[in-house]
């Protein structure tokens, strides 16, 4: 077989592969997608309507029987993450962008928000987002879809946080609310993420790859695992190797370009894997940065019950998880912290009870006190912005490997002051809003957890202390890009996916230009 | 992640051993070509409890009927739930020594007492007897062989009632997993 080199090779086919490369596609730039899992139909592969009590032990797979995909973090399946993800879509701000130079901590993007706000824009026109147009500063509004009108417990918590001068807005999601081309609106049967099995949720096989796949320029290579990036002896990335899943069968693609896109963790990673003589610490690791700079978002929660459904009748309000959301308002308010929290609530589903063993008692009283609790359960979760420190960073096992041999990525998170001081803080507001709503708080969490993995490959104007430049584009190799929640300088309190898609979009116009003024 | 995986190959390989017929309404599929709901598993008869000998089920089976009794509505045994706790328990070694040390401090703590078997108490002896073990779990300061077994058998009791049908659909009322062709606005008074 006559060997081929495509202008693209993209490593992975989530929010930042799918994006990219189907804008690549359509621009007429030959791509190769290669993906560590297999093919998954949207429509047939997902337990999304599953019941608990259809299984002996009540755990619902994700997948149905004899479906593969989604088993490691290296072998997910086409599509990658988003085919499970909640949706949610925000754009940054300004603020969110230049962090350090406000309040001092941290580090600022190398870009402005006008740099990404067309390619916010243009996602928003081609998968569709919903919302309402809510005027905040901190949170820009885009083009939105109808929102999704609040559930009741909504009305209540916002009219309990409107008591404390908080405001509570509708939701953003990448789910569509009106019918558009073969994708329906929601139905909101609440199973989101268990896979969208009608994809009125945007998802990136369906929505972005499997239509640009029809122009002839893209190609899969599913149960593609990558192991290395090539570079030559000219500093130039030639393609990757990967294994066969099933096989553990090797083989190659060759590319003018790579782009890295493989979720943050192992994005990281696979260009830790990928030593070399010319670099020796892992592929555009010459700051010896790679993998530092790690700033998942920190999330804690209270369980509770709003006094006011205590008792009412059970409704159908699965909806689609989440309607409403708490943007950050403490930028605007003293405190003793850089940075802030969002909140995000009310995206329990209904057919989880799992709160109902922390209930007291026994007997008739116990059986009661579940039942008329059951219609007035709530969560709230916040989101907090964690800054970067030298404890909090990823690296590989030396030991353990996976079943392709190659070893374990592994996370390091050590909480700083500034984390605990939000965490606190974000924990208080929360109590303070459910109460003020009228809640039976049932439990508080005392820990923050990790969630929304960013950084590792940090976007940067200086060589010295970052992996990539403002275009994604590694300082080290000029055909190599990372592009994904890891080259995040600084995290913000929002949800990462809409801004890791701008940034696809973006970089795959630069890398289109660069392509066809034949730069690399 | 081990965890995870383990629980999740668990799952796989009980579905095919058990009876699931979902009678829950799909409204989706009569809306949406595309969906395929249907869990499609070879019918096995109902066995017996895989851990517990006979007199030890009897006794779980006791106990989650006075966690969560039948009143107007089904209890846990109507349920199915002392099979799901014998399920769980079967392949959780640590669990099968909370629970064999458990129902022996129970049986000694009942003679001492009554001078009777649990089983043969009345109910408001049964009661009596469990009460403190529950204070104690609700406290989340189970540390007695009993008190760490009852925190054990009411976190299972109330997992696999509030999972099963006739919990989650019957006693408590789920509605959700259908197809609405738009969200319902609240219009109550709150």
């Amino acid at each position: 077989m006559p060997r081929k080199t495509y202008d693209v090779v993209v490593v992975g086919s989530g929010a930042a592969g799918g994006t990219l490369s189907a804008r690549l596609a359509r621009k007429g730039v030959t791509v190769a997608v290669v993906e560590g899992g297999p093919r998954v139909n949207t429509s047939t592969d997902f337990n999304t309507h599953a019941l608990p009590f259809e299984f002996a032990n009540r755990h619902i797979p994700t997948m149905r029987p004899g479906k593969e995909g989604f088993d490691t973090e290296r072998s997910r399946g086409l599509g990658g993450k988003t085919m499970l993800w909640n949706a949610v879509a925000f754009r940054f701000s300004q603020r969110d962008f230049k962090g350090r130079s406000i309040d001092g901590a941290g580090e600022d993007w190398p870009i402005n928000y006008s740099d990404l706000e067309p390619y916010y824009a243009s996602i928003e026109r081609e998968i569709g987002v919903c919302g309402n147009l809510d005027h905040l500063k901190d949170l820009p509004d885009g083009i939105f879809l109808p929102p999704v009108p609040f559930k009741c417990s909504d009305v209540i918590v916002a009219r309990g946080a409107a008591k404390l001068g908080v405001k509570v807005i509708h939701v953003r999601k990448a789910t569509r609310t009106t019918p558009a081309g073969a994708r329906p609106a929601c139905h909101y049967c609440g199973n989101c993420m268990a896979g969208c099995d009608v994809v009125a949720k945007y998802n990136s096989y369906d929505v972005h790859m499997a239509p640009a796949a029809r122009t002839g320029n893209l190609d899969f290579f599913p149960d593609s695992v990558v192991r290395e990036v090539v570079v030559s002896k000219e500093n130039r990335v030639t393609g990757v190797r990967y294994v066969n899943r099933t096989t553990l069968a090797e083989g190659e693609v060759h590319g003018r370009v790579v782009v890295v896109a493989c979720a943050c963790v192992q994005s990281v990673a696979l260009l830790l894997m990928s030593k070399s003589r010319l670099y020796p610490t892992g592929l555009a690791n010459s700051s010896g940065h790679l993998g530092k700079h790690f700033i998942p978002h920190f999330t804690g929660g209270v369980e509770c019950f709003l006094t006011s459904l205590i008792g009412k009748a059970p409704v159908n309000d699965e909806g689609f998880l989440d309607h409403a959301y708490v943007p950050s308002f403490m930028h605007e308010r003293k405190r003793d912290y850089a940075r802030s929290f969002g909140i995000q609530f009310n995206y329990q589903n209904r057919r989880s009870v799992g709160w109902a063993r922390s209930i007291k008692g026994m007997g008739k009283a116990y059986k009661e006190a579940v039942k008329e609790r059951y219609p007035a359960f709530l969560t709230f979760s916040p989101y907090g912005e964690m800054l970067p420190n030298p404890e909090s960073y990823i690296d590989l096992d030396p030991e353990k490997k996976d079943k392709f041999g190659l070893p374990l990525a592994r996370r390091h998170v050590k909480w700083g002051e500034n984390d605990r001081k939000i965490f606190e803080d974000m924990t208080r507001w929360s109590v303070e809003i459910l109460r003020s709503a009228g809640a039976e708080i049932l439990s508080v969490s005392k820990e923050p957890r990790t969630n929304h993995e960013l950084g590792g490959c940090r976007m940067g104007s200086d060589p010295r202390t970052s992996i990539v430049n403002a275009d994604c584009r590694t300082h080290d190799v000029e055909n190599l890009y990372v592009v994904d929640g890891s080259v995040f300088p600084s995290a913000s309190e929002k949800n990462p996916t809409h801004t890791i898609m701008g940034l696809a979009a973006r970089a795959a116009d630069h890398i289109a230009d660069r392509l066809k003024r034949r730069e690399v | 992640m081990a965890d995870e995986h383990e629980s999740r190959r668990e799952a796989l390989k009980i579905i095919g051993a058990i009876s699931v017929t979902c009678a829950f309404p799909f409204s989706a599929d009569e809306l949406y070509g595309q969906h395929t709901h249907l869990v499609q598993v070879q019918p096995a008869a109902q066995t017996g409890p895989k851990f517990f000998q006979p007199d030890e089920f009897r006794l779980i089976s006791r106990i989650a009927d006075l966690i969560i009794p039948r009143t107007d509505t089904p209890g846990a045994s109507d349920a199915g739930v002392p099979l799901y706790i014998d399920m769980v328990v079967a392949s959780n070694e640590r669990q099968q020594q909370v629970y064999r040390q458990g129902i022996a401090w129970l049986e000694r703590a009942s003679r001492q007492k009554y001078n009777r078997a649990f089983l043969e108490l009345t109910e408001e002896q049964q009661y009596a007897l469990l009460e403190p073990l529950c204070d104690a779990a609700d406290r989340g300061e189970a540390k007695s062989e009993g008190e760490r077994f009852f925190a054990s058998i009411k976190s299972m009791t109330a997992d696999g009632y509030y999972t099963s049908k006739t919990g989650l659909i019957d006693e408590l009322g789920y509605r959700g997993n259908t197809v609405l062709p738009q969200f319902p606005e609240c219009t109550h008074e709150h």
